[in-house]
């Protein structure tokens, strides 16, 4: 019955897994390094300890220590006992968001082993509910949130409209399908349903700069909720899609929405999902807007955006995906009152969203209580804004917001971005 | 007594086919290639990872912890002693005069710094569920080892039991966690290359950091 799941290991059994499976030392020096431990100092909220559960199963079948005396080094096979503490130990309470991996003296990767034992429990069809459904919509409808074509095309003839309106420019295009064109840009399904004006803010960045660019009516979404729920067949379909739309119109880069999940899955694990390079490469919007700014191709005005702004490094874009200086760069362009929080950066913590936390609602409470450790960097910048490049941090720093009682409001870099920017006829 | 040193010989031998066992399986399975676009470069990422990413400074979790951190690296510079000691005894020579004193030191604070963090190992929860009995084994077994060869550096009549509980040290680092010593460095390399791919290590002076 776990023949499956164990399947799975073998097959994404690398030098890179082996390495990390063998080298902890379980020294526990990670622990105040996760946001789950901090919140809630438990045992089972030390990262080296959720890597233990896949431990202890890789011992079974690769250790003959582990064979011959599993009680000597905990080995043990997969059963239903382990599979449920690893549910919730590797979707429960883990957003792989890497921070122990960076903390690790010995350089155990935790978010490999965490993934993979996730790619075990998607075999055996174990994901958590709201997650595997986000997965299967995608597979099914094109994106996430099941939008129909139909619907996405009026979404951006009114938003067209209103860039306008909003420019005063009835040329003002939002344009779709145009084989060619230099960006090929994509948008998370929530910018589409929810949040038109984050759209509407990067048409705007996009016409102050002058861009040649597209969207797809056939494969715009920029999300990948496979890399969550560790089903690498499926994010090699989702992922397969887009690189291949990228292609068919000869584009000359990819740029991705503000999503952090998306810009990791399609910008560092795509081709390796795919086994094969892109035709194009791809770049975060956040990257693009500060070449903009750098080679000023747009202007800003600070002064547009007067309260205290701090910025929230997506784990995916930051610490996974090596955006750093870029949305500093940004806001410091963008805002008056640009105020750090510590740490930041690569050191960031996770706000609790990532990981496909925000789909899967059984584990609410304790991504709330997780996120308490944000919530108290965040008041300790005494800003009024928290800007933020990712959808799922996003949302759960509004909740955190809520939850904290914070005061604060919570903005996508495009939209400060968007509220600073001088129009061209306006530059004089 | 030459039998004993025979012993350590023949033990080492086991040690080193048990390694070259454990290293055969680790490289008969796949290297994951990273098809991504670089951002930054994987070979300096891997040249910080061995080397100023080792310092105390470079992490929050050894800047938090400093204390252990410094407690683990002068265990393993009292294991790196010991063994030295151990070829010495084996040799026939023994370390005289600032060189004993060194190693006296060395091995010393190492023993100090295993029982330190074999009773921190006992006493904390977290690290009590996180452990398995070759978390316990492994550290007693290099703590006996030092203690021996403490004694072996203040009176050579102590060579015996130095020996033999080489052999067990010996024989137990392939079996048990101490194999980390062959693994540690394509962990780090793979940590290294990984975000050093990715432009996140090393880091850029003045960016983005949490200090």
């Amino acid at each position: 019955m776990m023949d499956k799941a164990l399947e799975v290991l073998e097959r994404r059994l690398s030098r890179q897994l082996a390495a990390s499976l063998e080298t902890c030392v379980r020294c526990g020096i990670c622990a105040d390094s996760c946001h789950y431990y901090l919140a809630d100092p438990r045992p089972e909220h030390v990262p080296a300890y959720r890597a233990e559960l896949l431990r202890r199963i890789y011992r079974r079948h690769h250790d003959p220590v582990g064979r011959l005396f599993p009680g000597l080094v905990r080995a043990r096979e997969l059963d239903d006992e382990l599979a449920e503490e690893l549910i919730k130990s590797a979707y429960g309470t883990c957003t792989m968001c890497r921070r122990c991996v960076l903390n690790c003296p010995m350089g155990v990767d935790n978010g490999l082993i965490v993934r993979t034992a996730r790619g075990m429990l998607a075999a055996l069809g174990r994901v958590p509910k709201g997650l595997q459904d986000t997965v299967d919509v995608h597979l099914e409808s094109g994106n996430n949130m099941a939008v129909s074509e139909e619907d996405f095309v009026e979404t951006l003839e009114w938003l067209e409209e209103q860039l306008q309106d909003e420019v005063d420019d009835p040329e003002a295009r939002i344009p779709v399908n145009q084989a060619g064109a230099r960006v090929l840009y994509t948008l998370n399904p929530r910018e589409a349903k929810y949040y038109p004006l984050t759209i509407l803010a990067a048409a705007k960045v996009f016409y102050a700069a002058g861009e040649s660019w597209t969207l797809s009516t056939r494969a715009w979404d920029v999300t990948n909720y496979a890399l969550f729920n560790g089903d690498d067949e499926a994010a090699r379909e989702i992922a397969g899609w887009l690189a291949q739309e990228a292609a068919e119109l000869g584009v000359e880069e990819v740029v991705m929405a503000e999503c952090g999940h998306g810009f990791r899955a399609f910008r560092w694990e795509g081709e390796n999902w795919l086994g094969r390079s892109y035709a194009a490469p791809v770049r975060g919007f956040v990257e693009l807007v500060a070449e903009y700014i750098r080679t000023g191709r747009i202007k800003l005005d600070p002064a547009q955006n007067p309260e205290p702004v701090t910025y929230h490094d997506p784990c995916n874009q930051a610490r996974n995906g090596g955006i750093l200086e870029e949305p500093r760069y940004i806001l410091k362009h963008a805002v008056a009152d640009f105020r750090e929080m510590h740490p930041h950066g690569r050191e960031n913590f996770c706000c609790g969203g990532g990981g496909g936390m925000m789909a899967m609602g059984e584990f609410a409470e304790g991504r709330l209580a997780a996120g308490r450790v944000k919530a108290e960097q965040i008041r300790a910048t005494g800003a009024k804004v928290v800007a933020t490049s990712c959808h799922n941090c996003l949302d759960q720093i509004t909740e955190l917001s809520k939850h904290y009682d914070l005061g604060i409001k919570v903005l996508n870099l495009c939209e400060v971005v968007a509220e600073a920017i001088i129009l061209p006829g306006d530059r004089q | 007594m030459e039998a004993l040193r025979l012993g350590v010989i023949l033990a080492a031998g086991v040690c080193l086919v048990g390694l070259w066992l454990r290293l055969r399986h680790f490289l008969s399975l796949p290297l994951a290639r990273d098809l991504s676009r670089a951002r930054g470069s994987a070979r300096r990422g891997a040249r910080y990872a061995l080397t100023l990413g080792m310092m105390p400074w470079a992490k929050e979790s050894t800047r938090k912890h400093a204390l252990s951190y410094i407690r683990g690296v002068v265990f393993h510079l009292g294991i790196f002693a010991a063994l030295v000691a151990l070829v010495a005894a084996l040799s026939g020579a023994r370390p005289v005069g600032g060189s004993l004193l060194l190693a006296e030191v060395l091995v010393g604070a190492g023993l100090v710094a295993g029982i330190i963090g074999l009773l921190e190992r006992l006493a904390r929860p977290d690290l009590r569920a996180l452990s398995t009995a070759d978390d316990y084994v492994a550290v007693l077994v290099m703590d006996l080892v030092l203690l021996a060869a403490l004694a072996w550096l203040r009176d050579p009549a102590a060579v015996g039991w130095f020996y033999a509980l080489a052999i067990a040290m010996l024989v137990y680092i392939p079996l048990g966690k101490i194999r980390h010593c062959i693994f540690f460095f394509p962990a780090r390399i793979f940590f290294g290359r990984h975000f050093g791919h990715r432009g996140v290590l090393p880091p850029a002076v003045g960016g983005g950091e949490a200090r």
